[in-house]
Order: structure tokens, then sequence, then C-alpha cells
């Protein structure tokens, strides 16, 4: 038998900004590689929640201010209660950039009001201010709370200008090696929650990262088919060269 | 003071022009600002008939080259020109340009001014344009486009479109604004009901159903309605999110452009709209149709857009590609010219963009399987990546020299090398090919 996965892309022309789209073409062709028939659903503004519940792997990129905006009030009212469900029945899921801070509690901006968030994720992210530095650059982390990883660190380009606390109830994806992580002070990067993983290193972080690509799926095809399952391996040569390229410059020796 | 510092800043110009240190771009100008913050007015207060600037995010230099040659050529070019064509285009580019073209006494002689202006920098060289009444000097400000383009560098286009909205509500009335209008965030900086607007719109635009794309692609920016957030109807796309659209909500819609139709004298629609937005300025300074299409007749792009070498009797063609909607553009333009081996140069040094995310924005799947790809550059592994994901017959060669080698060894005699680079990549190449050393 042939595996299938649906895989929900929630507002690709709203939160789609640094290449996100990356993400939904590795995912969809890993699977493919292996006969596993992948599905990619895109989730609009227009598209009823019972689509998403469909879903059993789901990614949410970054965006402009305007576009959150746009996509933020929907999330809220209407798709947002719906991911919280499914995340919380260990469905997976993968939040980058706008889309992390997004199912925090809420967002602070410089100015204005606080921008509630879904709560999914035990987190806040407060901008420290207008001439605050943004966060900018590429970054290397050390994979940690995720067990069985054949490859420990992950590498990525952030930019953002929010700085995101966790708190008790959530872990941190990785430790910090190289760049700033979720606020730039406490060492740390990203979000683990259930399968649930948050990141700010945006657009496409699943393509230098198979390992990370291959857990999302593992993890959502094992929670569909309720067994185990062992991914068939694949050629990732040029993958972890390009992976390497980026521990090499930044001087980050590692694995 | 600006004697001095006009001194300086020649000397400076010189130096490096001598021992070819290549920043002669930007250094003189950076040096003179330092010293005399205020020193663009003083040179903008010297041009004769008026000031051009153009910027959006792609096609600046193509267009300002086009207006050059019509200013200078029509009707054996009684005008005198400045333009910063080395393409630097911040503050110290602009102040640059100036300083190179005037007398050791920082005089100038010249008619016009065309500047391309940096996205981050237009709001502040409009805010120093005194127009000088006396002698009726003309402003006239070109808006071509907004897409994404190093986020890390320039942020996000709604941000630039804000800044650019107050800015131009600076501009006197007798000043005129020249608009996209099939650029909805573009468009929308014009609109009539806009309180505050003093200068005179007017709107370019393609009017012509058989270019519309069969779908939308991918890398879109503004397509929801700037008026009321609804999503936008589009009758049809050009590319990214240039069209015919309009928002059923709220009714705001692409304006009817001044002009929609002239033969473009470069391939590629986006150079159909860099020569509407052309045309529609030389218009307006009263000149007519027929001079206009005599001084473009033999037009050649700039360096690194469509520019062409020859090697062993082999084509290679370089199509400056920095930024997903300029990177779309140019591969469906060389896919349309029957290209048989591609090579995607990829680098991430500041004029690049540190961050190389943006690849995987541009549509690389259209791409037919019987054409070839070398991937090279900085990041040539990324890039190799990004194309490895589009299933297409790839070789990921680092060195640029070999990798241009082995393009053009790929290729038969008569045939092109078709070199998509980011803009220091572009440079590197065009110094290897120049420098011949792979000969």
């Amino acid at each position: 038998m042939n595996y299938q996965l649906i895989i929900g892309w929630l507002y690709p022309d709203l939160m789609s900004t640094y290449g996100d789209r990356g993400n939904i073409i590795v995912l969809k062709k890993r699977c493919e590689k292996r006969n596993i028939e992948a599905q990619v659903k895109n989730i609009t503004l227009e598209t009823h929640h019972r689509e998403l519940e469909k879903c059993q792997l789901i990614f949410m990129g970054g965006a402009q201010d305007r576009q959150q905006k746009l996509a933020g009030s929907d999330f809220l009212k209407n798709k947002g209660p719906v991911v919280k469900k499914m995340v919380e029945e260990d469905i997976s899921a993968l939040f980058v950039c706008a889309a992390y801070q997004a199912v925090g509690h809420f967002y602070r901006p410089y100015q204005g009001a606080d921008i509630p968030g879904l709560g999914i994720f035990d987190l806040t992210t407060i901008h420290p201010g207008d001439q605050a530095k943004r966060l900018i650059g590429n970054t290397v982390g050390e994979i940690i709370n995720i067990s069985g990883m054949y490859r420990k660190t992950i590498v990525g380009f952030e930019n953002h200008g929010g700085r995101t606390v966790l708190g008790s109830k959530i872990k941190p994806l990785a430790k910090v090696l190289h760049g700033f992580g979720n606020n730039g002070e406490d060492g740390y990067e990203g979000a683990i929650y259930h399968k649930a993983i948050g990141s700010y290193f945006h657009g496409p972080i699943l393509a230098k990262n198979p390992h990370l690509a291959d857990w999302l799926i593992t993890s959502a095809l094992e929670v569909k088919y309720k067994r185990a399952i062992q991914l068939e391996p694949l050629d990732d040569t040029l993958e972890w060269q390009a992976h390497e390229f980026m521990l090499k410059r930044l001087g980050v020796s590692h694995d | 003071m600006i004697f001095p510092l006009v001194l300086i800043g020649k000397l400076i110009y010189f130096i490096s022009n001598t021992f070819n240190l290549g920043s002669g771009g930007t250094w003189p100008g950076e040096v003179a600002l330092y010293f005399q913050p205020k020193i663009l007015d003083y040179f903008f207060s010297q041009v004769k008939k008026g000031i051009i600037l153009i910027a959006g995010t792609n096609g600046k230099t193509t267009t300002a080259r086009m207006l050059r040659q019509i200013l200078t050529q029509f009707d054996k070019g009684h005008y005198r020109v400045i333009h910063n064509d080395s393409g630097a285009n911040l503050l110290n580019g602009l102040v640059s340009a100036f300083i190179q073209q005037s007398s050791w006494i920082g005089k100038i002689d010249t008619d016009w001014a065309i500047l391309e202006v940096d996205e981050n920098t237009l709001s502040l060289v409009i805010s120093n344009l005194k127009p000088q009444t006396s002698n009726k000097q003309k402003v006239i400000v070109v808006l071509l486009n907004l897409f994404r383009d190093q986020l890390d560098r320039y942020g996000e286009i709604d941000v630039i479109a804000g800044k650019w909205s107050k800015a131009l509500k600076k501009l006197p009335k007798d000043a005129k604004i020249v608009l996209n209008a099939d650029d909805p965030l573009i468009a929308h900086l014009g609109m009539t009901s806009r309180p505050g607007l003093k200068a005179g719109v007017y709107y370019f635009g393609i009017d012509d159903t058989k270019s519309f794309l069969p779908e939308m692609e991918h890398a879109t920016d503004s397509i929801f309605c700037l008026s009321c957030g609804n999503r936008l109807s589009f009758e049809g796309i050009y590319y990214s999110h240039l069209g015919i659209w309009r928002c059923e909500k709220c009714g705001e819609k692409r304006p009817e452009p001044d002009i929609s139709k002239w033969s473009s004298p470069l391939p590629g629609l986006y150079n159909q709209y860099n020569t509407l937005a052309t045309v529609i300025v030389a218009k307006s300074l009263g000149i007519n149709d027929k001079q206009i299409k005599e001084a473009l007749s033999d037009f050649s792009p700039a360096f690194g857009r469509q520019e062409e070498f020859v090697v062993n009797s082999k084509k290679i063609k370089i199509f400056l590609s920095k930024n997903p909607a300029g990177f779309n553009e140019s591969l469906k333009t060389v896919l349309s010219l029957r290209a048989r081996q591609l090579l995607f140069v990829l680098n991430d040094y500041i004029p690049d963009g540190r961050d190389v995310s943006w690849i995987w924005d541009v549509d690389f799947e259209m791409i037919p399987s019987n054409v070839k790809v070398i991937a090279s550059g900085e990041r040539a592994f990324d890039m190799g990546l990004r194309i490895k994901y589009s299933m297409k017959q790839l070789r990921v060669i680092q060195n640029l020299k070999e990798a241009i080698y082995s393009g053009l060894e790929a290729i038969k005699k008569g045939e092109t090398l078709y070199v998509l680079p980011t803009y220091s990549a572009m440079l590197e190449v065009r110094k290897i090919l120049k420098g011949r050393k792979i000969l």
C-alpha cells in the first residue's frame, strides 16, 4: 500500500514572502521520491476550515505586515482554532517567522495595541522599538528536544524585529551556535510542542535541513497510520553540501 | 564651500580610475556629503531644464538609458544630460555623478539630470528638490514597479510605497509623476482621491490580452486591494502582480493608461514597460513620435542587461537576474530565444542581498526537461539545490571560470550560452569574459 499525505499550506498568497514555498516543494518532492502520494491543499482566506481538517501536515510561512494583518483576522477567527486542535492531536506542523509569532499568545508591536495570537504555543513576542536592531543574518542551531535525529545542526537565515520568549509549557527547538535565534539573548532558537515546530529560520528552512523535513513527514505518517514508520533514505549529497558550506563559512564545527 | 569638495571628489575619482579601484561611483560623493550634506541642492540648482528621477525594483537602468539616448540624440542631440550611469543610486552615487561631470570649481553645464534612485533613497532626494521656479525647472518622477527584492536590505515593499506616498505629496503642482498603471501598489500612489497630492499624474500600462499569463505566478506581492484589503480581481496578468486589476468590493481599479503601445527596442515584456515609461516622459517634453523612434532605433542595453559576448564563434548572453520577478522574466525571455544551456550564478554579497531564500520564489519549473542547467557562484550549492527540486538536468560547478567554460563546451558553434547572474556575479562574469581569462 502507498502512503498518502495531505499537506495544508496556510495562506500561500499572503503568508509567503521569503521563499516560503521552498518548504512545500521540499516536503512534496521528498514524499514523491518515496512513493508517498503527497497532495498540497492551499488554504486561503476563502477556504472553509473543514478543508483544513483533512490535512495531516500543516505549513504556514512569513508575511509582510499588511498581508499578515489580512491573514491575521481570518486565522484568529476561523482557521486558528482548528489548527490549535490539530496540533494538540499530534498533527505535524511547521510555523516559520510571522507564523511562528502568530501561534504564540500575542505580538506586541513597538507602537499600538498588542496583536493577539492563537496561544497554540506558550510564547510571546515583543518588538523592542523603532530603533532596535533587526536580527538579520545567516544562522546555525543545534537541535535539542527531538530524539533520534541523524544530524544535529540546522542552518538558515533569520530576519526579524520581534523578540520571542518561551513560556514554561514549551521547549526550544535548538541551541543557537551562530546568529540570534528567538531573542538574541537566551541562546535558544525556535520551539517544539507535540509534533509542531516553530522557527525564525525563514523561508526554505527545510531545503538545507532534510532531517527536519523527514522528521515532519515521519511524524505526520505515524499519526495517520498509527505505527512506527521508517522513511527510505534519499540521496541528499547536495542538501548536505549546501548545509556544510554554511557551517564552514560561519566557522561552526559540529557533528 | 563647495569648490574644495568638488576638487577632492574629482581627485578621488581620478585616483580610483587610474588605479582601477572601482570605487569612483560612490566615494567622491560620500566624502563631499560628509562635509556638505546639502551639496545635492547645489548641483540641482544648476540643472537648466529639469530633473528626472527614476525608481522601482526593476528597469531603472534601462529606462534611464533610453531616456538619455532620446534627450541627447533627437534632432542630432542638442540636450546635455547628466546620468548616474555607473548604477550607483544611493545619495553618494548621485553626488558622485555630478562631481564627475562638473568643472573643477563645481560648475555644471547640463540641461537635464536623469537619476536612477534607490528605493529607500527616493524620499530623501525628493525632499532635496527645490525646483527653480525662476527658470521653470521641471521635475519628473517615474515609478516603474515594486517587487520583493533583498528584503534584508530594502525591507517590505508596502513600507517603501508608504514612504514614497508621503514624499510625492511634497512635489509642487507643475511636477509630473509617471506611474505604472498595471502595478496596483504603484498605481494606488496616484489615485486622484489621495489628499495632498499636487503634482500631475500620468500612467503607462500594457493593453495586450495576448500577453496575459495562463495562470498567476507564485512571486506575487500586491494582489490585495490597497484601499480596502479585498482580494483583487485580474482580467489578466502580464507577470508577477502586473496586470489589469480591479477591486470588486470598493471599486478601485487599474487607471486608464495615457500610453499603452510602443514598439520596444529590446525583447521581454519588462522592457515593454521600460519603453512605455520612457516614451511618455519624452512626449511630455514635447519630443514627437518620429524623433523618439529615430533616437531609439539603435538603442543598446546597459552592461549585464542582455549583453552579448562572442567566444570561439559561440555566443554568451548575460541577463542580470536579481530578484524573483526579474528572474522569472529573464527565464521566460531566454526560453523564448530557444536556450539549450543555462548558467545560473548566485552570489550573496552586499549588492546581491545576503539572503538567498528568494530563489525558491522563482518558477524554475518552467524550464523544459531538454534544457541543461549549470549552477555556480558563491552559493552554487543553494542554487543547485533549488534546481534539483525542480527536477532539471543539473551540474553544480562552484568555480565560475570553470562553469562558463563547461557551459561553452556544452553548446555547438553558433549557439548561445545564457547566463543569469545576480549583480556581483554579473560583474564577475564580465570580468572573466573581458579579461578572456578562460581562453
